[in-house]
């Protein structure tokens, strides 16, 4: 197929562009098989608006026919929560333009993305891919290996097809077991390493749920699994991300949960999360509160509380909390699943990690967490990013989980300024770049996808791409200062808030704040200069 | 009276003080006239020193012979004193109840408060009306300082000296005077040096039911506008509520009689409401449920940011109008609450003199005190207050939480701090300074307050507060700075109402690391300009070290 085939007007002039934060111009407006390219002709002003089709959530056209000859008027709600609009001249012109970012901007071949047409010049496709493996994760972490082992046995994807090709299981259970293993967890997603607590050498298993069904089937490899998951210590919690109701519910459609019985050295703990459809619901009714413009502060409140996006926050950092709790005040292992534990799964243990481990809060170290616990742990970026806030279209599989988890991370950063390496620009850019990017990281829904499409191979890698010096100085956290300590975050509804950086970002008042922002995160860099620069003088 | 009749028992020991996000203290209990204070004899704990005036209630419970008092501060902290004996915590508790409602003003403790510091300037005399009129007279020669009310009879709630239009005299300001609510005539608020547009402010006037009118009334405010051009009238309250005043004797200025006049109506809440909305609001605030839900909907509940917004909209209106080159007056009812903070919220966004610590202290000056917010009135009880309220409410406090929403959206505007603001809020609620004493210039006067008190600006204005309460961020802006009145761009303020309920540790830690990082920029600054003059120094010195 050939791109071009849907672009029956690929340019035209004398456009108005009106955006947020900027004063409307009057341009060309191109469109091309991944872009949508603005740029303004007028004298004294150089605007230019690269915009990824990919980034297109939804677009309305009206039309106007005036004396003057018929202009038509493309309104483009943006996956980043901007809102665009071009006034296009010859209503041709603007039918046409409007059915092009239509088609182009929901392709469904993923080959047909643009991560796999993007080259820029100062990257080879040959740089490294990814910035750890778990592989390379085992190796380092020498204290796991006494009782744990790496496992290949899904090295074809076979057995669990979400999972990467290796991981981390205990030395006892070989790879036969982990077959049986995985034909009673949901997905094949039978119960791995996710996180090691050095300090007291407890540990964070995730799974999905059993597949116990209605007559209570169970698993004597499993059972043992988890056995050899606490040996040694008197028991584990298991944090099951279900109500207890939705959990034996589940057991009619051939799931179910861990009965006392069976693993009578567990105990079990319920916490309903929300998940699927109801948080991208909440979604779309928070984007709709925050672009309200009654002006009215009740409705706006209402409409704030019935979106329960902020319940949803409370929720995932209070599960968090709790996981958190277990591993390092009361000295337990945990294991979590839900459903599927692709979703609120990955939440929970990746914002328990932050809480624990102060290496996870670097820049670095937190994109390897998220490498390791959403990009390898198979996290299904496609299906739950395809559409955001504005989209008409049915929903399917979206789900702003990943969304929510970096909304979580700010309250952490903003609760803690000093203990996060990083800044809320890398937060936002992460929550941009999951929804459309030029990058590769995000493609498909796992690891055995990517392989099969090549990622590594023909994409550029983003999480490499955030690390280089000028990028860094962007996303790290000028205020940063090491503390070893676990940070615990208030969970009172009055401690938490919205995030205005991401969901208001397109009205003038946040950005004077990014303002000052950048004006402290200019002053580091240009000691970091200056400190160079008087080097040899010092010598 | 005597203090001593009212403390039963001065002294114990052994009491426990809880404190949010504090470790408890054991220590003495000591009740003295104006302080309860609790020190444990240890060297490095600190020592709690309360005042009573802070005092908005107190709540008694006993277990056995244990009792315990729960404080409520009107700053809305709230403290626990365990205390042994049941004898012993009833007195502490009737003399804290007596001390903290001791409302006879002479008795009140600045009158016996002597700075431990010295004074270097004092702030009694700082923002005098005549320095400030001297400024005006640099900008404009169309105003002149009446002495009119020099013995507070014209209007009581006015300061001896006012700026009125040059062409108005003595007689006519009286005659007007008698047709405004309170005597509170229109006068000079602010002077836009840009354009040279005013603003000004009154009391409602007082047309009746039968539409009375005064021709000095309508020729004093013609008075300020320019030929031909049209003036705005901003009335805070709502139509309905304004022509229902007119059946108690109040009104609006008709449009017949003020044809050069555009009125607009707004609805900034009264007194009563507002402080209602306050303690609904701290409650809220104060509520242990974990529940998001019933946090937003107590939070809207109380609608205490409604009033924020309605606030802020008023004063934008007002500057847009003065901005956009017409003059205004505002009042609502008495002209001593809402107008005011319509009028001073206006000079922010305009005027970036009052966005300086000094200015802004010379705006609460001008703006509140010597125009005659009834601070005794309004601030006799906070959130906590069992009482039932009387003229209480909280109109200064929603001015400085307006302001820090200002601040809050131009982080880099203003010379002060957050913490300023909420200083400033501390001490109109206790205070061992004067200056929020009395309900106006004449009670002022009438108490010998800067003969006697010490004057809160006296204390910050030294180099060591000022320090404290300045922005690092700071860059002086010229220009005019309009605030976002969306209800998604108001926020809470944190800093007041969530202060006492979450650990600001990590936030504080954090502010001192960007104040410490700017502070070394500055110095680095410093440090490469001066290598610099040093190098243009050598180089004209020495000509082989020029560069070719």
């Amino acid at each position: 197929m050939e791109f071009s085939e849907y672009i029956k007007t690929a340019n035209v002039e004398d456009v108005v562009l009106r955006q947020p934060l900027h004063p409307p111009g009057r341009g060309t407006l191109c469109i091309t098989g991944h872009h949508l390219l603005f740029s303004d002709r007028e004298e004294g002003s150089c605007q230019q608006v690269l915009l990824l089709l990919r980034n297109i959530d939804a677009i309305e056209k009206s039309g106007v026919c005036r004396l003057s000859g018929s202009s038509g008027t493309i309104t483009i709600k943006c996956k980043d929560l901007r809102v665009l609009q071009l006034d296009i001249p010859g209503m041709e012109e603007c039918l046409n333009i409007a059915r092009s970012i239509e088609t182009l901007s929901c392709l469904d071949s993923m080959s047909e993305l643009y991560p796999f047409f993007y080259r820029p010049s100062n990257a080879s496709l040959r740089d490294q891919w990814g910035l750890s493996s778990l592989e390379r994760h085992y190796s380092q972490m020498k204290e796991l290996h006494d009782r744990w082992r790496l496992s290949t046995v899904n090295r074809d994807f076979s057995v669990c097809p979400s999972y990467p090709q290796a991981v981390i299981v205990p030395k006892s259970t070989d790879d036969d077991m982990l077959e049986k293993v995985a034909k009673f967890r949901q997905g094949g997603r039978f119960p791995v390493l996710c996180y090691y607590h050095k300090k007291n050498g407890m540990v964070i298993m995730r799974s999905s749920q059993p597949l116990t069904g209605a007559n209570r089937k169970r698993c004597r490899e499993d059972e043992q699994l988890l056995q050899a998951v606490i040996d040694g210590s008197d028991k584990g919690y298991i944090i099951d991300t279900r109500s207890s109701q939705q959990a034996l519910q589940a057991r009619m459609t051939g799931g179910g949960l861990e009965s006392k019985s069976c693993y009578s050295s567990w105990k079990r703990l319920q916490r309903q999360m929300e998940r699927g459809k109801a948080l991208q619901e909440s979604l779309i009714k928070l984007v709709e509160a925050c672009e309200d413009e009654s002006n009215n502060m009740d409705r706006w409140l209402s409409k704030l509380e019935n979106s329960k996006w902020l319940s949803h926050v409370q929720t995932a950092l209070s599960t968090a909390g709790l996981l958190a709790e277990c591993v390092e005040r009361d000295g337990h292992s945990v294991l979590v699943h839900g459903s599927e534990g692709t979703d609120s799964t990955l939440l929970i243990s990746t914002l328990a990690q932050l809480i624990m481990d102060p290496s996870c809060r670097t820049l670095e170290g937190f994109l390897t967490l998220l490498e390791r616990e959403w990009v390898q742990a198979g996290h299904p970026f496609q299906q739950r990013c395809a559409h955001s806030a504005h989209s008409h279209a049915r929903l399917q599989q979206e789900s702003p989980v990943f969304l929510l988890l970096l909304d979580c991370v700010w309250q952490l950063w903003r609760q803690f300024p000093l203990a996060l390496g990083f800044s809320e620009a890398l937060l936002l850019r992460l929550a941009t770049e999951a929804y459309a990017s030029d990058y590769g990281t995000f493609l498909g829904n796992n690891q055995q996808e990517r392989c099969a499409l090549g990622v590594k191979e023909n994409t550029h890698c983003l999480f490499q791409a955030l690390l280089r010096p000028r990028e860094r100085d962007c996303y790290s956290n000028p205020l940063y200062e090491h503390t070893e300590l676990a940070i615990w975050p208030s969970v009172h509804p009055q401690s938490l808030q919205l995030w205005r950086g991401f969901f208001l970002r397109w009205t003038p008042q946040t950005h004077h704040l990014e303002e000052a922002q950048e004006e402290i995160r200019n002053m580091v860099i240009e000691w970091g200069k200056l400190a160079l620069s008087s080097c040899p003088a010092s010598t | 009276m005597e203090f001593a009749e009212l403390i039963k028992t001065p002294r114990v020991d052994g009491v426990v003080l809880h404190r949010p996000f504090m470790p408890t203290v054991e220590g003495t209990l000591c009740l003295t006239g104006h302080h309860l204070i609790l020190s444990s004899r240890q060297d490095n704990t600190e020592e709690l020193w309360l005042l009573h005036s802070n005092i908005d209630c107190i709540e008694k419970r006993f277990v056995g012979s244990l009792g315990t008092i729960i404080v409520k501060c009107k700053d809305l902290r709230v403290i626990q004193l365990d205390i042994p004996g049941m004898e012993e915590c009833l007195n502490i508790a009737n003399s804290i109840e007596a001390l903290s409602t001791l409302d006879i003003l002479s008795l009140m403790y600045p009158f016996f408060y002597r700075p431990m510091f010295e004074v270097i300037e004092d702030g009694w005399k700082s923002f005098l009306p005549l320095d400030a009129f001297k400024d005006l007279e640099t900008m404009t020669d169309e105003w002149r300082l009446s002495e009119v009310n020099k013995d507070f009879i014209v209007c009581p709630s006015y300061p001896p000296l006012v700026a009125v239009p040059k062409d108005i005299d003595d007689d006519t300001l009286r005659k007007v005077a008698s047709f405004r609510h309170g005597g509170r005539f229109p006068v000079l608020s602010y002077y836009h040096k840009k354009n040279g547009m005013v603003m000004m402010r009154s009391g409602q006037p007082l047309t009746g039911t039968n539409g009375r009118r005064c021709k000095e009334d309508e020729k004093l405010i013609n008075a300020t506008l320019r030929p031909g051009k049209r003036g705005y009238i901003i009335d805070t309250r709502t139509i309905n509520v304004a022509q229902q005043a007119k059946a108690r004797g109040g009104g609006i200025e008709s449009e017949a009689n003020y044809p050069q006049w555009r009125r607009i109506h707004k609805a900034v809440e009264r007194s009563n409401v507002l402080q209602e909305s306050l303690i609904k609001l701290v409650e809220a605030c104060n509520d242990q449920s974990h529940s998001m839900d019933r946090w937003l909907s107590k939070l809207e509940a109380s609608n205490w940011q409604t009033h924020v917004k309605e606030i802020l909209t008023t004063a934008c209106l007002a500057a847009q109008c003065i901005d956009r080159g017409a003059s205004v007056l505002v009042h609502g009812t008495e002209g001593a609450d809402s107008t005011l903070q319509v009028t001073s919220l206006a000079q922010i966004i305009l005027d970036p003199a009052c966005r300086t610590i000094r200015g802004f202290q010379s705006l609460v000056e001008r703006e509140w005190l010597q125009a005659g917010h009834p601070f005794q009135q309004r601030c006799a009880q906070s959130a906590y207050s069992n009482s039932k309220p009387r003229q209480e409410a909280p109109v200064f406090l929603l001015f400085l939480d307006c302001v820090w929403q200002i601040l809050r959206q131009f982080p880099c505007s203003f010379e002060f701090s957050e913490s300023f603001l909420v200083l400033v809020f501390e001490h109109s609620y206790a205070s061992q300074f004067g200056t929020f004493l009395g309900n106006s210039t004449a009670e002022r006067a009438k108490l010998s307050l800067p003969e006697k008190t010490v004057s809160l600006w006296s204390w910050v204005n030294r180099p060591q507060e000022l320090e404290r309460l300045t922005n690092p961020l700071y860059e002086a802006n010229s220009l005019v700075i309009w605030p976002s009145v969306a209800p998604q761009s108001l926020l809470l303020w944190e800093g007041v109402f969530l202060r006492w309920n979450r650990s600001s540790k990590c936030l504080d830690e954090a502010y001192e690391e960007m104040v410490h990082i700017i502070e070394y920029n500055k110095e680095l600054q410093n440090k490469v300009n001066s290598l610099r003059r040093q190098l243009a120094q050598l180089e004209t010195e020495d000509p082989l070290l020029q560069t070719p």
